[in-house]
Protein backbone atom coordinates (compact mmCIF):
# COMPACT_ATOMS: atom_id res chain seq x y z
CA UNK A 1 0.00 0.00 0.00
CA UNK A 2 2.65 1.89 0.80
CA UNK A 3 4.58 2.23 -2.43
CA UNK A 4 1.54 2.45 -4.11
CA UNK A 5 0.86 5.82 -1.85
CA UNK A 6 4.89 6.74 -2.68
CA UNK A 7 4.40 6.15 -6.09
CA UNK A 8 1.13 7.84 -7.18
CA UNK A 9 3.15 10.93 -5.28
CA UNK A 10 5.87 10.76 -7.23
CA UNK A 11 3.87 10.30 -10.81
CA UNK A 12 2.03 13.52 -9.27
CA UNK A 13 4.76 15.16 -8.23
CA UNK A 14 6.47 14.42 -11.75
CA UNK A 15 3.11 15.67 -13.91
CA UNK A 16 3.05 19.21 -11.72
CA UNK A 17 6.61 19.78 -12.30
CA UNK A 18 6.21 19.25 -16.07
CA UNK A 19 3.00 21.06 -15.67
CA UNK A 20 4.75 24.22 -14.42
CA UNK A 21 7.81 23.80 -16.74
CA UNK A 22 5.31 23.90 -19.45
CA UNK A 23 3.50 27.01 -18.46
CA UNK A 24 7.40 28.55 -17.67
CA UNK A 25 8.26 27.67 -20.81
CA UNK A 26 4.85 29.30 -22.52
CA UNK A 27 6.20 32.65 -20.34
CA UNK A 28 9.26 33.03 -21.49
CA UNK A 29 7.88 32.27 -25.71
CA UNK A 30 5.13 34.48 -25.20
CA UNK A 31 6.30 37.36 -23.10
CA UNK A 32 9.79 37.59 -21.85
CA UNK A 33 11.22 36.46 -24.81
CA UNK A 34 11.04 40.16 -26.49
CA UNK A 35 12.81 41.35 -23.52
CA UNK A 36 15.81 39.11 -23.43
CA UNK A 37 16.40 40.16 -27.18
CA UNK A 38 16.07 43.66 -26.51
CA UNK A 39 18.64 43.17 -23.39
CA UNK A 40 15.99 44.50 -20.59
CA UNK A 41 16.59 42.88 -17.51
CA UNK A 42 13.23 41.34 -16.16
CA UNK A 43 13.95 42.36 -12.94
CA UNK A 44 14.06 46.15 -13.86
CA UNK A 45 10.59 45.87 -15.05
CA UNK A 46 9.14 44.50 -12.14
CA UNK A 47 11.37 46.59 -9.54
CA UNK A 48 9.39 49.84 -11.40
CA UNK A 49 6.09 48.06 -11.17
CA UNK A 50 6.25 47.42 -7.19
CA UNK A 51 7.68 51.04 -6.77
CA UNK A 52 4.78 52.36 -8.19
CA UNK A 53 2.14 50.20 -8.06
CA UNK A 54 3.23 47.97 -4.40
CA UNK A 55 0.50 45.21 -3.92
CA UNK A 56 0.45 42.42 -6.71
CA UNK A 57 -2.73 43.08 -8.07
CA UNK A 58 -2.00 46.61 -8.62
CA UNK A 59 0.89 45.42 -10.44
CA UNK A 60 -0.94 42.74 -12.53
CA UNK A 61 -3.67 44.78 -13.66
CA UNK A 62 -1.29 47.56 -15.13
CA UNK A 63 0.86 45.07 -16.99
CA UNK A 64 -2.41 43.60 -18.35
CA UNK A 65 -3.80 46.99 -19.60
CA UNK A 66 -0.18 48.17 -21.03
CA UNK A 67 -0.03 44.83 -22.78
CA UNK A 68 -3.32 44.56 -24.42
CA UNK A 69 -3.26 48.51 -25.04
CA UNK A 70 0.39 49.77 -25.18
CA UNK A 71 0.51 53.64 -24.79
CA UNK A 72 3.24 55.46 -23.40
CA UNK A 73 1.00 56.85 -20.91
CA UNK A 74 0.46 53.78 -19.68
CA UNK A 75 4.12 52.15 -19.70
CA UNK A 76 5.95 51.50 -16.95
CA UNK A 77 9.00 53.02 -18.44
CA UNK A 78 10.19 56.36 -18.79
CA UNK A 79 9.26 58.48 -21.93
CA UNK A 80 13.18 58.41 -22.94
CA UNK A 81 12.94 54.95 -23.09
CA UNK A 82 10.65 54.94 -26.17
CA UNK A 83 13.63 57.17 -28.11
CA UNK A 84 15.46 54.33 -28.09
CA UNK A 85 13.23 51.15 -27.94
CA UNK A 86 9.85 50.88 -30.31
CA UNK A 87 6.62 50.53 -28.71
CA UNK A 88 5.71 46.86 -28.85
CA UNK A 89 2.50 46.01 -30.26
CA UNK A 90 -0.56 44.65 -28.39
CA UNK A 91 -0.19 41.09 -27.01
CA UNK A 92 -2.44 38.95 -29.02
CA UNK A 93 -3.29 36.58 -26.12
CA UNK A 94 -6.72 35.67 -24.71
CA UNK A 95 -7.25 37.14 -20.83
CA UNK A 96 -7.13 33.57 -19.36
CA UNK A 97 -3.40 32.59 -20.75
CA UNK A 98 -2.54 36.47 -20.21
CA UNK A 99 -3.46 36.72 -16.68
CA UNK A 100 -1.67 32.84 -16.20
CA UNK A 101 1.76 34.76 -17.92
CA UNK A 102 1.20 37.82 -15.21
CA UNK A 103 0.79 35.74 -12.12
CA UNK A 104 3.63 33.61 -12.85
CA UNK A 105 6.01 36.96 -13.61
CA UNK A 106 4.76 38.40 -10.70
CA UNK A 107 5.55 35.16 -8.23
CA UNK A 108 8.45 34.61 -10.39
CA UNK A 109 9.87 37.76 -9.29
CA UNK A 110 8.22 38.55 -6.27
CA UNK A 111 9.74 40.70 -3.31
CA UNK A 112 8.83 38.32 -0.26
CA UNK A 113 10.70 35.74 -1.76
CA UNK A 114 13.84 37.66 -2.42
CA UNK A 115 14.02 39.13 1.22
CA UNK A 116 16.22 37.45 3.62
CA UNK A 117 17.51 38.25 7.71
CA UNK A 118 20.75 38.95 7.81
CA UNK B 1 -1.64 70.61 87.87
CA UNK B 2 -1.79 73.81 85.69
CA UNK B 3 1.39 72.90 84.31
CA UNK B 4 0.12 70.05 82.77
CA UNK B 5 -2.50 71.54 81.58
CA UNK B 6 -0.59 74.08 79.65
CA UNK B 7 1.75 71.07 77.87
CA UNK B 8 -1.77 69.21 77.18
CA UNK B 9 -3.11 72.49 75.44
CA UNK B 10 0.23 73.68 73.82
CA UNK B 11 0.65 70.17 72.40
CA UNK B 12 -2.86 69.88 71.30
CA UNK B 13 -2.49 73.32 69.33
CA UNK B 14 0.84 71.79 68.11
CA UNK B 15 -0.25 69.29 66.28
CA UNK B 16 -3.32 70.94 64.96
CA UNK B 17 -1.41 73.29 63.53
CA UNK B 18 1.19 70.81 62.20
CA UNK B 19 -2.07 68.77 60.84
CA UNK B 20 -3.34 71.50 59.16
CA UNK B 21 -0.10 72.71 57.57
CA UNK B 22 1.87 69.64 56.45
CA UNK B 23 -1.56 68.20 54.88
CA UNK B 24 -2.21 71.34 52.99
CA UNK B 25 1.80 71.42 52.10
CA UNK B 26 1.54 67.79 51.05
CA UNK B 27 -1.42 68.05 49.02
CA UNK B 28 0.18 71.23 47.40
CA UNK B 29 3.15 69.34 46.56
CA UNK B 30 1.46 66.25 45.28
CA UNK B 31 -0.40 68.05 43.35
CA UNK B 32 2.44 70.04 41.85
CA UNK B 33 4.48 66.74 41.82
CA UNK B 34 1.93 64.55 39.70
CA UNK B 35 1.74 67.39 36.73
CA UNK B 36 5.42 67.68 36.80
CA UNK B 37 5.52 63.94 36.49
CA UNK B 38 3.01 63.75 34.20
CA UNK B 39 4.59 66.25 32.40
CA UNK B 40 8.26 64.91 31.76
CA UNK B 41 7.51 61.25 31.42
CA UNK B 42 5.34 62.80 28.36
CA UNK B 43 8.58 64.70 27.29
CA UNK B 44 10.59 61.78 28.10
CA UNK B 45 8.59 59.11 25.67
CA UNK B 46 8.05 61.63 22.93
CA UNK B 47 11.70 61.90 22.78
CA UNK B 48 11.76 58.30 22.45
CA UNK B 49 9.06 58.67 20.37
CA UNK B 50 10.96 61.12 17.93
CA UNK B 51 14.26 58.91 17.72
CA UNK B 52 12.06 55.90 16.59
CA UNK B 53 10.75 58.07 13.79
CA UNK B 54 14.25 58.47 12.98
CA UNK B 55 14.97 55.28 13.03
CA UNK B 56 12.15 54.75 10.44
CA UNK B 57 13.52 57.38 8.21
CA UNK B 58 16.45 55.73 8.34
CA UNK B 59 15.02 51.99 7.36
CA UNK B 60 13.31 53.50 4.45
CA UNK B 61 16.36 55.12 3.48
CA UNK B 62 18.49 51.64 3.44
CA UNK B 63 14.82 50.28 2.08
CA UNK B 64 15.41 52.33 -1.27
CA UNK B 65 19.10 51.51 -1.49
CA UNK B 66 18.32 47.85 -1.14
CA UNK B 67 15.32 48.57 -4.32
CA UNK B 68 18.08 49.36 -6.41
CA UNK B 69 19.74 45.94 -5.84
CA UNK B 70 16.89 44.24 -6.97
CA UNK B 71 18.64 42.37 -9.57
CA UNK B 72 20.52 40.10 -7.06
CA UNK B 73 18.47 36.67 -6.21
CA UNK B 74 18.47 37.71 -2.63
CA UNK B 75 17.98 41.24 -0.32
CA UNK B 76 19.06 41.19 3.21
CA UNK B 77 16.45 43.15 4.75
CA UNK B 78 17.65 46.10 7.32
CA UNK B 79 17.95 45.16 10.90
CA UNK B 80 19.13 47.14 13.78
CA UNK B 81 19.83 46.43 17.43
CA UNK B 82 16.65 47.04 19.61
CA UNK B 83 14.58 47.52 16.83
CA UNK B 84 11.54 45.90 15.18
CA UNK B 85 10.33 46.63 12.19
CA UNK B 86 7.42 45.40 8.97
CA UNK B 87 6.97 46.43 5.61
CA UNK B 88 3.44 46.30 4.53
CA UNK B 89 1.51 46.89 1.12
CA UNK B 90 -0.78 49.33 -0.15
CA UNK B 91 -3.68 47.19 1.02
CA UNK B 92 -1.92 46.80 4.59
CA UNK B 93 -0.93 42.95 3.59
CA UNK B 94 2.19 41.72 5.37
CA UNK B 95 5.57 41.97 3.23
CA UNK B 96 8.54 41.10 5.29
CA UNK B 97 10.25 42.43 8.85
CA UNK B 98 11.90 41.39 11.78
CA UNK B 99 8.47 42.22 13.40
CA UNK B 100 5.67 39.63 13.09
CA UNK B 101 2.65 40.46 11.60
CA UNK B 102 0.29 42.82 12.95
CA UNK B 103 -2.89 43.92 11.96
CA UNK B 104 -2.59 47.90 11.06
CA UNK B 105 -6.30 48.50 10.59
CA UNK B 106 -6.43 48.10 14.09
CA UNK B 107 -3.62 50.53 15.37
CA UNK B 108 -5.50 50.97 19.01
CA UNK B 109 -4.88 47.26 19.64
CA UNK B 110 -1.21 47.17 19.00
CA UNK B 111 -0.62 50.89 20.27
CA UNK B 112 -2.13 50.70 23.52
CA UNK B 113 0.95 48.62 25.05
CA UNK B 114 2.61 50.98 27.21
CA UNK B 115 5.70 49.11 27.19
CA UNK B 116 6.25 49.16 23.42
CA UNK B 117 6.66 52.43 21.47
CA UNK B 118 4.98 52.38 17.75
CA UNK B 119 5.67 54.36 14.92
CA UNK B 120 3.85 53.98 12.15
CA UNK B 121 4.81 55.92 8.57
CA UNK B 122 4.11 56.29 5.16
CA UNK B 123 6.47 55.12 2.45
CA UNK B 124 6.38 56.59 -0.97
CA UNK B 125 7.69 55.68 -3.65
CA UNK B 126 6.70 52.26 -2.78
CA UNK B 127 10.56 50.97 -2.01
CA UNK B 128 10.63 46.95 -2.10
CA UNK B 129 6.63 47.52 -2.59
CA UNK B 130 6.34 49.15 1.03
CA UNK B 131 3.53 51.79 1.24
CA UNK B 132 3.66 51.71 5.10
CA UNK B 133 6.60 50.93 7.75
CA UNK B 134 6.27 49.98 11.04
CA UNK B 135 8.73 50.61 13.60
CA UNK B 136 8.49 49.27 17.31
CA UNK B 137 10.71 49.06 20.11
CA UNK B 138 10.41 48.68 24.07
CA UNK B 139 10.07 51.50 25.85
CA UNK B 140 13.34 52.57 27.81
CA UNK B 141 11.80 52.94 31.29
CA UNK B 142 15.64 53.85 33.15
CA UNK B 143 14.79 57.83 32.24
CA UNK B 144 10.98 57.10 34.15
CA UNK B 145 12.23 55.46 36.88
CA UNK B 146 14.84 58.10 37.64
CA UNK B 147 12.09 60.79 37.65
CA UNK B 148 9.98 58.91 40.06
CA UNK B 149 12.90 58.43 41.83
CA UNK B 150 14.13 62.03 41.44
CA UNK B 151 10.62 63.64 42.23
CA UNK B 152 10.10 60.91 45.47
CA UNK B 153 13.31 62.03 47.07
CA UNK B 154 12.51 65.61 46.08
CA UNK B 155 8.95 64.98 48.33
CA UNK B 156 10.28 63.17 51.25
CA UNK B 157 13.03 66.38 51.45
CA UNK B 158 10.57 68.73 51.12
CA UNK B 159 8.40 66.47 53.74
CA UNK B 160 11.37 66.58 56.35
CA UNK B 161 11.81 70.00 55.41
CA UNK B 162 8.59 71.65 55.98
CA UNK B 163 7.66 69.06 59.33
CA UNK B 164 10.91 70.67 61.00
CA UNK B 165 9.83 74.59 59.27
CA UNK B 166 6.16 73.67 60.83
CA UNK B 167 7.80 72.44 64.22
CA UNK B 168 9.84 75.50 64.64
CA UNK B 169 6.78 77.85 62.91
CA UNK B 170 4.39 76.27 65.50
CA UNK B 171 6.52 76.78 68.59
CA UNK B 172 7.17 79.99 67.38
CA UNK B 173 3.64 81.07 67.30
CA UNK B 174 2.19 79.15 70.59
CA UNK B 175 5.22 80.86 72.51
CA UNK B 176 2.84 84.17 73.42
CA UNK B 177 0.56 81.89 73.80
CA UNK B 178 2.70 79.61 76.32
CA UNK B 179 3.98 83.08 77.99
CA UNK B 180 0.84 84.49 79.13
CA UNK B 181 -0.29 81.19 80.24
CA UNK B 182 3.19 81.08 82.49
CA UNK B 183 2.24 84.48 83.36
CA UNK B 184 -1.09 83.27 84.42
CA UNK B 185 0.02 80.22 86.18
CA UNK B 186 2.83 82.65 87.96
CA UNK B 187 0.12 85.43 88.51
CA UNK B 188 -2.27 82.88 90.69
CA UNK B 189 0.67 80.96 92.51
CA UNK B 190 1.92 84.22 93.90
CA UNK B 191 -2.29 85.67 94.27
CA UNK B 192 -2.79 82.80 96.55
CA UNK B 193 0.56 82.88 98.26
CA UNK B 194 0.31 86.96 98.97
CA UNK B 195 -3.23 86.76 100.23
CA UNK B 196 -2.25 83.30 102.32
CA UNK B 197 0.32 85.62 104.30
CA UNK B 198 -2.03 88.16 105.77
CA UNK B 199 -4.88 85.66 106.03
CA UNK B 200 -3.10 83.49 108.28
CA UNK B 201 -1.58 86.58 110.34
CA UNK B 202 -5.05 87.31 111.12
CA UNK B 203 -6.40 83.98 111.64
CA UNK B 204 -3.92 83.35 113.76
CA UNK B 205 -4.12 86.51 115.89
CA UNK B 206 -7.38 85.82 116.59
CA UNK B 207 -6.80 82.78 118.09
CA UNK B 208 -4.40 83.73 120.11
CA UNK B 209 -7.05 86.94 121.20
CA UNK B 210 -9.40 83.90 121.94
CA UNK B 211 -6.99 82.13 123.75
CA UNK B 212 -4.76 84.51 125.68
CA UNK B 213 -7.71 87.29 126.40
CA UNK B 214 -6.24 90.67 126.84
CA UNK B 215 -2.78 89.41 127.14
CA UNK B 216 -0.52 91.58 124.91
CA UNK B 217 -3.78 92.65 122.54
CA UNK B 218 -2.11 95.64 121.41
CA UNK B 219 0.53 93.33 119.51
CA UNK B 220 -2.05 91.42 118.27
CA UNK B 221 -4.46 93.87 117.52
CA UNK B 222 -1.31 96.11 115.63
CA UNK B 223 -0.14 92.55 113.67
CA UNK B 224 -4.23 92.23 112.43
CA UNK B 225 -3.98 95.67 111.22
CA UNK B 226 -0.81 95.31 109.45
CA UNK B 227 -1.83 92.56 107.65
CA UNK B 228 -5.92 93.58 107.14
CA UNK B 229 -3.69 96.54 105.05
CA UNK B 230 -1.53 93.99 102.87
CA UNK B 231 -5.01 92.87 101.96
CA UNK B 232 -6.71 95.96 101.41
CA UNK B 233 -3.35 97.13 99.81
CA UNK B 234 -3.62 94.21 97.62
CA UNK B 235 -7.45 94.42 96.60
CA UNK B 236 -6.95 98.44 95.60
CA UNK B 237 -3.52 97.06 93.14
CA UNK B 238 -5.49 94.28 91.68
CA UNK B 239 -8.64 96.97 91.40
CA UNK B 240 -6.49 99.53 89.73
CA UNK B 241 -4.84 96.89 87.22
CA UNK B 242 -8.35 95.37 86.24
CA UNK B 243 -10.22 98.34 85.73
CA UNK B 244 -7.57 100.98 84.60
CA UNK B 245 -8.34 100.92 81.08
CA UNK B 246 -12.32 101.83 81.76
CA UNK B 247 -11.71 103.59 84.88
CA UNK B 248 -12.99 107.02 85.76
CA UNK B 249 -10.73 109.82 86.77
CA UNK B 250 -11.58 112.71 88.83
CA UNK B 251 -9.03 115.30 88.23
CA UNK B 252 -9.04 117.57 91.12
CA UNK B 253 -6.50 120.21 93.05
CA UNK B 254 -4.81 117.58 95.73
CA UNK B 255 -2.96 118.38 98.16
CA UNK B 256 -0.48 116.39 98.01
CA UNK B 257 1.14 116.71 101.15
CA UNK B 258 -1.51 116.23 103.34
CA UNK B 259 -2.19 112.84 101.12
CA UNK B 260 1.17 111.95 101.79
CA UNK B 261 1.04 112.46 105.42
CA UNK B 262 -2.26 110.14 105.93
CA UNK B 263 -0.55 107.37 104.15
CA UNK B 264 2.46 107.66 105.87
CA UNK B 265 0.53 107.16 109.05
CA UNK B 266 -1.40 104.70 107.73
CA UNK B 267 1.78 102.71 106.77
CA UNK B 268 3.30 103.83 110.51
CA UNK B 269 2.34 100.52 111.79
CA UNK B 270 4.18 98.53 109.13
CA UNK B 271 7.31 100.38 109.32
CA UNK B 272 6.97 100.50 112.98
CA UNK B 273 6.92 96.37 112.96
CA UNK B 274 9.75 96.79 110.95
CA UNK B 275 11.89 98.92 113.16
CA UNK B 276 12.40 101.09 110.37
CA UNK B 277 14.04 104.84 111.00
CA UNK B 278 11.49 107.27 109.16
CA UNK B 279 12.90 110.46 108.27
CA UNK B 280 9.97 112.17 106.28
CA UNK B 281 10.14 115.98 104.81
CA UNK B 282 6.66 117.18 103.92
CA UNK B 283 6.57 120.47 102.33
CA UNK B 284 3.53 122.13 102.91
CA UNK B 285 0.66 123.02 100.22
CA UNK B 286 2.23 120.99 97.48
CA UNK B 287 -1.13 121.22 95.54
CA UNK B 288 -1.43 118.83 91.69
CA UNK B 289 -4.32 118.50 89.36
CA UNK B 290 -4.19 114.50 90.08
CA UNK B 291 -7.18 111.73 90.87
CA UNK B 292 -7.00 110.88 94.48
CA UNK B 293 -7.22 107.62 93.55
CA UNK B 294 -4.08 107.54 90.93
CA UNK B 295 -2.59 109.74 93.75
CA UNK B 296 -2.92 107.17 96.47
CA UNK B 297 -1.42 104.34 94.39
CA UNK B 298 1.24 106.45 93.36
CA UNK B 299 2.13 106.95 96.98
CA UNK B 300 1.30 103.89 98.54
CA UNK B 301 3.27 101.19 96.35
CA UNK B 302 6.41 103.52 96.33
CA UNK B 303 6.31 103.53 100.31
CA UNK B 304 5.29 99.79 100.71
CA UNK B 305 8.10 99.15 97.92
CA UNK B 306 10.37 100.83 100.16
CA UNK B 307 9.12 99.35 103.75
CA UNK B 308 8.78 95.77 102.04
CA UNK B 309 12.37 95.66 100.36
CA UNK B 310 13.96 97.53 103.41
CA UNK B 311 16.49 95.76 105.62
CA UNK B 312 15.23 95.54 109.61
CA UNK B 313 15.94 98.77 111.46
CA UNK B 314 16.73 100.62 108.01
CA UNK B 315 16.08 103.91 106.92
CA UNK B 316 13.24 105.06 104.80
CA UNK B 317 13.09 108.66 103.31
CA UNK B 318 10.44 110.25 101.73
CA UNK B 319 10.80 113.98 100.77
CA UNK B 320 8.41 115.99 98.99
CA UNK B 321 8.92 119.08 97.69
CA UNK B 322 6.92 121.44 94.67
CA UNK B 323 9.45 119.66 92.46
CA UNK B 324 9.02 115.63 93.18
CA UNK B 325 7.97 113.36 95.52
CA UNK B 326 11.22 110.47 96.29
CA UNK B 327 10.88 107.87 98.72
CA UNK B 328 14.09 105.50 99.56
CA UNK B 329 15.21 102.66 101.41
CA UNK B 330 18.51 101.21 102.59
CA UNK B 331 17.23 97.57 101.73
CA UNK B 332 18.45 94.97 99.18
CA UNK B 333 18.44 97.26 95.81
CA UNK B 334 18.17 96.51 92.36
CA UNK B 335 20.94 94.46 90.47
CA UNK B 336 21.83 97.48 87.07
CA UNK B 337 20.61 95.01 84.25
CA UNK B 338 16.81 94.97 86.35
CA UNK B 339 16.57 98.86 86.21
CA UNK B 340 15.31 98.92 82.84
CA UNK B 341 12.83 96.79 82.59
CA UNK B 342 12.05 97.28 86.49
CA UNK B 343 8.73 98.65 85.49
CA UNK B 344 7.28 96.03 83.65
CA UNK B 345 4.36 94.50 84.78
CA UNK B 346 5.08 90.71 86.88
CA UNK B 347 8.91 91.47 86.80
CA UNK B 348 10.23 91.40 90.36
CA UNK B 349 14.12 91.84 90.24
CA UNK B 350 13.83 90.14 94.03
CA UNK B 351 11.77 86.74 94.77
CA UNK B 352 12.45 86.81 98.32
CA UNK B 353 9.78 88.97 99.54
CA UNK B 354 7.13 87.90 97.59
CA UNK B 355 4.52 90.25 95.79
CA UNK B 356 2.94 90.53 91.79
CA UNK B 357 5.72 92.55 90.94
CA UNK B 358 3.06 95.25 89.96
CA UNK B 359 3.80 97.65 91.95
CA UNK B 360 5.95 99.55 90.25
CA UNK B 361 4.07 98.54 87.11
CA UNK B 362 1.27 100.87 88.62
CA UNK B 363 3.68 103.85 89.35
CA UNK B 364 4.75 103.77 85.94
CA UNK B 365 0.84 104.08 84.61
CA UNK B 366 0.42 106.68 87.14
CA UNK B 367 3.51 108.85 86.15
CA UNK B 368 2.81 108.24 82.19
CA UNK B 369 -0.54 109.47 82.16
CA UNK B 370 0.43 112.59 83.77
CA UNK B 371 3.42 113.23 81.94
CA UNK B 372 5.75 112.58 85.38
CA UNK B 373 9.05 111.55 85.11
CA UNK B 374 10.65 108.79 86.62
CA UNK B 375 14.21 108.06 87.86
CA UNK B 376 15.35 105.21 90.10
CA UNK B 377 18.54 105.00 91.15
CA UNK B 378 19.75 102.00 92.89
CA UNK B 379 22.46 100.00 94.36
CA UNK B 380 22.36 96.28 95.70
CA UNK B 381 22.69 96.01 99.20
CA UNK B 382 22.67 99.92 99.88
CA UNK B 383 19.25 100.61 98.64
CA UNK B 384 16.93 102.59 96.46
CA UNK B 385 15.63 105.45 95.52
CA UNK B 386 12.97 106.14 93.52
CA UNK B 387 12.23 109.83 92.15
CA UNK B 388 8.70 111.26 90.58
CA UNK B 389 9.44 114.71 88.97
CA UNK B 390 6.13 116.37 88.56
CA UNK B 391 7.40 118.27 85.64
CA UNK B 392 9.64 117.52 82.61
Amino acid sequence: MDKIILLYFLLYAGLYAQESQGEKQQLENQCLQCHMKHQIPNELIYQRYLMKYSTADGMGKAIKEYLKHPKKENSIMPLPFFLKFPMKEALVLDDENLEKNIRMFLDMYDVKKKLVLP
Amino acid sequence: MLDIDLLKSEKKSLIRFLLIYLGSTFLLFSVAAWIFYTSQKHYLIDQQREALKYQAQTITQELRTLHTTYDKSTLIYPVHPLIDSAIYDLDKQYIFGTQKETNLLDEKYYMADENILYSLSQVEPYYMGAAYLLVSKNLDKEPILELQKNIGLFLLGAGVFFTILGWFLGRLFIAPMRDSMERMNLFIQDTTHELNTPISTILTNIEMLETFGKCEENKELKRIEIASKSLSRIYDDLTYLNLNHNYYRHIESLDMSDLLRERMVYFSTMAEHKGLILEISIDTDIVLEIDKNDATRLVDNLVTNAIKYNKPKGLLKVNLTKAFLSVGDTGIGIQKKDLDSIVCRFKRANKSEGGFGIGLDIVNQVVNSYGFVLNINSEPDKGTEVVVKWTK
